[in-house]
């Protein structure tokens, strides 16, 4: 707990250290990208946008601006949906300015002793740790079931975050999937998948629906044993020690898995963006830089995979039995992280007798972004209600997505209006719609 | 400061007003970044009465107010003035109304371009103007700036569109001037507030007219071996009478940043340049014209013309222009985006013109433009953190616009004249002119608080100088 205790700030050679400076200079400061942040259509204030927050980071840089808490609040407010960077037309870069940019403010202008107390369980103690991850799912399943959770609204932000979770099932429904998940029929060959850290506490029924759909389209899929959060989180929210140390312990799992060279399929958007760019963590001659740029490489999104085995194969999907119509809803870290935007749509347009309908404005963010809807949950309800708008405008009685934050965030949110549109992730649409077919 | 910024809050509501020293900071500069201004406060009123309780303050204490829409003006009309407070419509984005039937819509002045177009397109309708940043800049800055966009060329400029507005004079006054009547009776004054940057006042709702969509729209890239023959074959299809509905040129050098963009859209890398256009309209029509403008090019010893194939082509073209502003970015630290319109039986002539002052001063120039309008965008490349480079490159912006209007053009397309231009005004226009300017500007705010400095040169209105060019350089009166 050392790092726990009030630092003195460092000082610095160069106040540039103190952001991505050189990547701020790409911003010609046009305005583009504006109307897309969540943050700014919800304030109209420019700090909350990503001009702002460029503009700021900037300032620092020049050592114009201190790490103030107007700052702090404004880099805190940001949801790191990256909308930003998918329209800006200079390239900016702005999820990684925006990790480096938390990552020097953590440590050079330290958080309230709370604050960093809460970070550290969270981060370092909570997320890595599979045992202590089990332990938190059976105690707010225990608050849920007694009813303890509606006190938790009176103890502040993170209280009324809690209260907004969905409900957690049962220990035998939260049970892991086994290290080796064979294919239904002839192998066509074989991934590696991962459960992810708070996945199986919450949405262990996608995980199963993830292999299961793998089986059945004849892949056998290997799970690693020994590792268990990505560490997206804590890039995002510039804990970069800790997400460095997760990296390292996820590339050495997979290195180690099958003959190493295992395409590695991901269920969750936030954690394949993450995974996909995670070298830029290390610098460019630590031996892990390499070794992250080779495991890069082996990343695929569920969607992708998926899409792609049903287009060699040219298989046709059959509707299962569900509230139609549906509308397909993009994750941020899908579309703006990865650039996957066609794959899902595709999938979706095989399967025959699937009514759909579309969202206005499908890639904008619904402010779930990891843990922002604990941290901030009144912004991240604001910015919700105009996905609640855009869902009720279209006419869908199904919501597809493919990332547990975003299905998590649209669960409870549908839940908190009283209505009564399904969630379900992509996999479990697949996964029915290939058992409907051997029907 | 402080008193004053209680009171705003007490009508604003405490997310209605800035006030902190770090989160004023992104509203020093709009898209002019070179130049840049701290505001004392920033105000955000969330509808007509709001903005008139604030603006009747800020007349009692006589205080300068600059209006904001998105900040992507590009002439630094939005820039803070000294001691002066923005009221920015960021949070007045209310689609009011829709009339399909009579053709109009009713909308706040901080809705965004685009977004009143998709809530028109649902009635088969659009609102006609369309600048490059439609994505982004607001209808009042649009009305304030007299906007243009590629559209434009058939449609005409933001002026042609806007059928009423509400207005919140300098002392917090309501003008309601929203009747949706084609001809005005009187004095046309919502004419007259179009274009005028700010300094009349500031708009809170606007009516504007929407056109119904084509029924086709043909989309053609014409690629070229010299910039020349682009224009060449811009000036003949303006000299044929023709009347596609947008005409615009792209240079190498805007091509090559465009292609390596997300804005990528297919324009073929290593081309000299590519003349981008549509004809719309019902199906002959549209087949006529195409036909004819592609004989003229023709003409001009295309490398090759093809037509866009399905919906997904002609938006991944037109993305691409409209996203090439931004993408010079990729090459440049900042850009300076020169705005002049020239006679368009000129545009040969003056595009090379344009491009021998920028090579005499060793500055890196990309052309991209509205050659149906004969409005250049000369694009040049600088880094605001170099002082010498940016008074290099205002004097190349300087030379240009002098040759321009020296061939009989103008001082502005669509960009507006804000702090920019405000030097160069006084080549087009003798001082009793810019005297007769004053005297209508005093009418609307006899205090000329509004937009101080701005739009009307100082010397001509005789203002306190409260703003100007950071780096103004030698030569430059
Ligand atoms: C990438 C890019 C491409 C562009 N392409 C084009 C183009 O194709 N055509 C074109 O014409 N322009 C273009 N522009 C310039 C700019 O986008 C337009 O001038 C736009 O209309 C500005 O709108 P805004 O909401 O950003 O206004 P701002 O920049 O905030 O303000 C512009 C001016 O309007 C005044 N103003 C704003 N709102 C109000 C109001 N409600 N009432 C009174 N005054 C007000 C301001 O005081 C200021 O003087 C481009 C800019 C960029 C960055
Ligand atoms: S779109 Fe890109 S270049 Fe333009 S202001 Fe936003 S981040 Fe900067
Ligand atoms: S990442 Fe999202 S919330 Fe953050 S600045 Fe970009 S668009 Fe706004």
């Amino acid at each position: 707990m050392a790092h726990l205790e009030e630092q003195t700030p460092q000082p610095l050679a160069s106040e540039k250290l103190l952001v991505d400076y050189a990547k701020s200079l790409d911003c010609i400061h046009c305005g583009l990208c504006l109307q897309t942040c969540p943050t700014f259509r919800s304030t109209g204030a420019e700090s909350s946008s990503p001009r702002g927050r460029i503009h700021l980071m900037r300032a620092v840089g020049e050592g114009r601006l201190t790490l103030d808490a107007a700052y702090t609040e404004e880099l805190d407010l940001c949801l790191v949906c990256r909308h930003c960077e998918t329209v800006c037309p200079a390239g900016v870069r702005f999820g990684e300015m925006m990790s480096f940019a938390r990552n020097r403010r953590e440590s050079h202008s330290p958080r309230s002793f709370p604050a960093r107390i809460a970070r550290f369980v969270g981060l370092r103690v909570l997320l890595p740790n599979r045992i202590a991850l089990r332990l938190m799912g059976t105690c707010l399943r225990f608050l849920q079931l007694t009813g303890l959770e509606r006190i938790a609204v009176h103890f502040g932000r993170l209280g009324r975050g809690l209260s907004d979770l969905p409900r957690i099932p049962p220990l035998p429904a939260r049970r892991l999937l086994p290290a080796r998940i064979k294919a239904s029929g002839e192998e066509r060959g074989q991934v590696a998948l991962l459960e992810g850290c708070v996945m199986p506490e919450l949405y262990a029924r996608v995980n199963r629906a993830t292999a299961r759909s793998l089986a059945l389209l004849g892949f056998t899929s290997h799970l690693p044993s020994n590792f268990v959060c990505c560490g997206s989180l804590h890039a995002h929210n510039g804990d970069h020690a800790g997400a460095r140390s997760a990296a390292r312990k996820m590339i050495q799992a997979l290195e180690e898995l099958g003959d190493g060279t295992l395409s590695i399929v991901v269920n969750s958007a936030g954690c394949g963006a993450h995974m996909r760019s995670c070298a830029h963590l290390f610098d460019s001659e630590d031996p892990w830089h390499a070794r992250a740029r080779a495991f890069e490489k082996r990343v695929i999104d569920y969607s992708e995979f998926v899409d792609r085995e049903l287009q060699d194969r040219e298989v046709q999907l059959t509707a299962p039995a569900l509230p139609r119509p549906i509308a397909w809803d993009d994750p941020c870290h899908l579309c703006h992280g990865q650039g996957i935007r066609s794959q899902p749509r595709s999938i979706l347009a095989r399967v025959q007798g699937l009514e759909q309908v579309q969202l206005s404005e499908p890639e904008a963010c619904c402010g779930s972004a990891g843990t922002y809807s604990l941290t901030h949950p009144e912004e991240s309800r604001a910015i919700f209600e105009r996905k609640l708008e855009d869902l009720e405008a279209s006419g869908a009685r199904t919501l597809i997505t493919a990332n547990p934050g975003c299905q998590l965030q649209w669960e409870s949110g549908i839940r908190r209006v009283g209505k009564d549109t399904a969630v379900m992730h992509l996999a479990e649409l697949v996964q029915a719609a290939l058992l409907e077919k051997k029907s | 400061m402080h008193r004053l910024a209680q009171e705003l809050r007490s009508i604003l509501g405490p997310r209605g007003l800035i006030d902190d020293p770090t989160k004023l900071l992104p509203y020093e500069s709009d898209g002019l970044a070179m130049v840049a201004v701290p505001a004392e406060l920033v105000c955000l009123p969330r509808d007509t009465q709001e903005a008139a309780a604030c603006l009747a303050l800020l007349h009692r204490e006589g205080v300068p107010v600059v209006a904001r829409g998105a900040g992507t003006g590009l002439a630094g009309g939005a820039t803070p003035v000294a001691n002066g407070v923005v009221v920015s419509t960021a949070r007045m984005r209310d689609i009011l109304e829709v009339n399909p039937l009579d053709r109009f819509a009713r909308v706040q002045a901080g809705v965004v371009n685009v977004d009143l177009t998709r809530a028109a397109s649902r009635h088969g309708l659009r609102y006609a103007p369309d600048p490059s940043s439609q994505m982004a800049c607001t209808i009042g800055g649009n009305v304030a700036n007299n906007s243009g966009g590629p559209h434009c060329f058939k449609h005409g400029a933001t002026t042609r569109h806007i059928q009423g507005l509400v207005i919140v004079a300098h002392d917090g006054e309501i003008l309601d001037l929203s009747e949706p009547h084609l001809d005005p009776v009187g004095y046309d004054l919502v004419g007259l507030f179009v274009g005028s940057e700010g300094t009349f006042g500031l708009a809170t709702e606007v009516t504007v007219k929407l056109v119904p969509t084509p029924a086709l729209d043909e989309v053609l890239l014409a690629v070229f071996s010299t910039l020349d023959d682009a224009c060449d074959c811009v000036s003949e299809i303006i000299a044929s009478r023709l009347e596609p509905s947008a005409l615009e040129i792209l240079d190498k050098l805007t091509i090559e940043a465009v292609e390596a963009s997300v804005f990528a859209a297919g324009y073929p890398v290593g081309a000299e340049a590519v003349l981008l256009m549509e004809v719309e309209g019902a199906g002959p029509e549209v087949e006529g014209t195409s036909r004819a403008i592609r004989k003229i090019v023709d003409r001009h010893s295309p490398l090759d013309v093809r037509s866009a194939r399905n919906a997904e082509e002609r938006r991944k073209l037109w993305a691409g222009r409209k996203g090439a502003f931004g993408a010079m970015g990729r090459i440049a630290p900042d850009l300076y985006v020169a705005d002049a319109v020239v006679p368009r039986s000129r545009l040969r002539e003056l595009i090379r013109t344009t491009i021998a002052i920028c090579h005499e001063r060793n500055l890196r120039l990309a052309n991209v433009f509205h050659a149906g309008d004969g409005n250049l965008h000369p694009n040049i490349c600088y880094d605001r953190r170099n002082e010498e480079e940016v008074a290099r490159v205002l004097e190349a912006g300087h030379l240009i616009l002098k040759a321009c209007v020296e061939a009989g053009g103008a001082l502005t397309g669509e960009h507006g004249v804000g702090l920019e231009k405000l030097e160069q005004m006084d080549l087009l226009f003798a001082p009793h002119d810019l005297d007769a300017m004053c005297r209508v500007r005093d009418v609307w705010d006899p205090e000329r608080r509004m937009n101080p400095g701005k739009l009307v040169p100082l010397r001509a209105c005789m203002e306190l100088r409260t703003t100007r060019l950071e780096h103004k350089p030698e030569g430059i009166a």
